[in-house]
């Protein structure tokens, strides 16, 4: 005798599956990074199936065993803080990541652009040095902060509890960033009118560009999940 | 119960990998069906236990399924004996104040 799977008796509109339901209203609820979001959701939902396998299995029918089974997982309201912890935690990881990688992406810029100028016919006039000045302290703090990140969300979280703010201070550190890649990238271009050699101020600029778009993206997911609750 | 999570989950890991179903049908096993979690918040728990270095986790293939499973690392390991030293302490503290040892009446003081 064949024990029916509950994928083989699901019910054909997903709209009213519980099972379904349950899970589209959970992966709603949820923000973070899209492939860790997608294997809690997809682990949760493999959870699920499991358990109404579990209960088919007892003799119940499809429709009473996927009812149990959402029961005995919580509401999604209830499971949502626990799961966006650590959606949380990790989009602020990742972010930490992206905004120290701005540093180096920066040092290229300003390393370009010198290099681009190097027939002295420009030369960086004081306004270009503060912004110089002003990148390179941002980039020192957003790679400070994600040293700091990445060790007390990491092993250092088995002693240390993770402070509540971290995601928040990560995702206005990666905004902070990600606002001084894309001023860099507008005076580099406004540059490449003024130097010898302008494609690889362009270049610069779209370097420049690149790194802003990516961190901003970033931070802008981050400032969203520390608003969300956790638990 | 939340505070001894972490300890059941590594504790049913030991023998060996196992995906998120059969961790929970083994902690209920295990406790004779006395405890009884929020099998939905079991997931994220496993997630945080492998950030923290103490699993770690592949798709395997369980049936005809595919399924994350779950194993104890080295660290896993050590954090497991950490885990059960503080709970016989624990017990061991509570039992002494609910089941105290009789003293003879000449030593009270």
């Amino acid at each position: 005798m064949t024990v029916p799977t509950s994928a083989d008796s699901r019910r054909d509109d997903p709209v009213e599956d519980p099972v379904e339901k349950y899970v589209a209203t959970l992966s709603g609820a949820l923000r973070g990074p899209a492939r860790l979001k997608g294997r809690l959701v997809e682990e949760i939902r493999d959870g699920l199936d499991d358990t109404v396998a579990a209960y088919m299995r007892e003799g119940a029918s499809y429709e009473r065993a996927a009812r149990e089974a959402v029961r005995e997982f919580g509401t999604p309201d209830g499971i949502a803080p626990s799961c966006q912890r650590e959606l949380t935690i990790a989009q602020a990881r990742h972010t930490a990541r992206v905004a120290a990688l701005a540093a180096p992406a920066a040092l290229g810029c300003w390393g370009l652009i010198r290099l681009a100028g190097r027939d002295h016919a420009w030369q960086p006039g004081p306004v270009t040095e503060l912004l110089t000045l002003n990148l390179a302290g941002v980039a020192t703090i957003a790679a400070v902060l994600a040293a700091v990140t990445l060790a007390v969300t990491g092993p250092l979280a088995r002693r240390l509890p993770t402070p509540h703010r971290l995601p928040l201070a990560v995702a206005w550190t990666g905004t902070a960033a990600s606002v001084a890649m894309g001023i860099t990238a507008l005076v580099l271009v406004a540059l490449s009118l003024v130097v010898a050699d302008w494609p690889l101020a362009v270049a610069a600029g779209a370097l420049a560009a690149v790194s802003h778009a990516v961190v901003a993206a970033s931070a802008r997911t981050c400032r969203r999940c520390a608003r969300l609750p956790v638990a | 119960m939340r505070g001894h999570l972490d300890g059941l989950l590594l504790a049913v890991l030991e023998q060996g990998p196992l995906h998120g179903y059969a961790i929970i049908a083994a902690v209920q096993e295990r406790s004779g069906g006395v405890l009884e979690l929020r099998t939905g918040t079991i997931y994220p728990a496993l997630q945080r236990l492998e950030r923290l270095g103490l699993l770690r986790s592949s798709w395997d293939a369980v049936g005809e399924r595919r399924r994350r499973c779950y194993e104890l690392t080295e660290a896993g390991r050590r954090s497991l004996e950490e885990e059960r030293t503080a709970w016989r302490e624990f017990t061991t503290a509570i039992g002494s104040v609910l089941n105290p040892v009789p003293t003879s009446p000449g030593l009270a003081t």
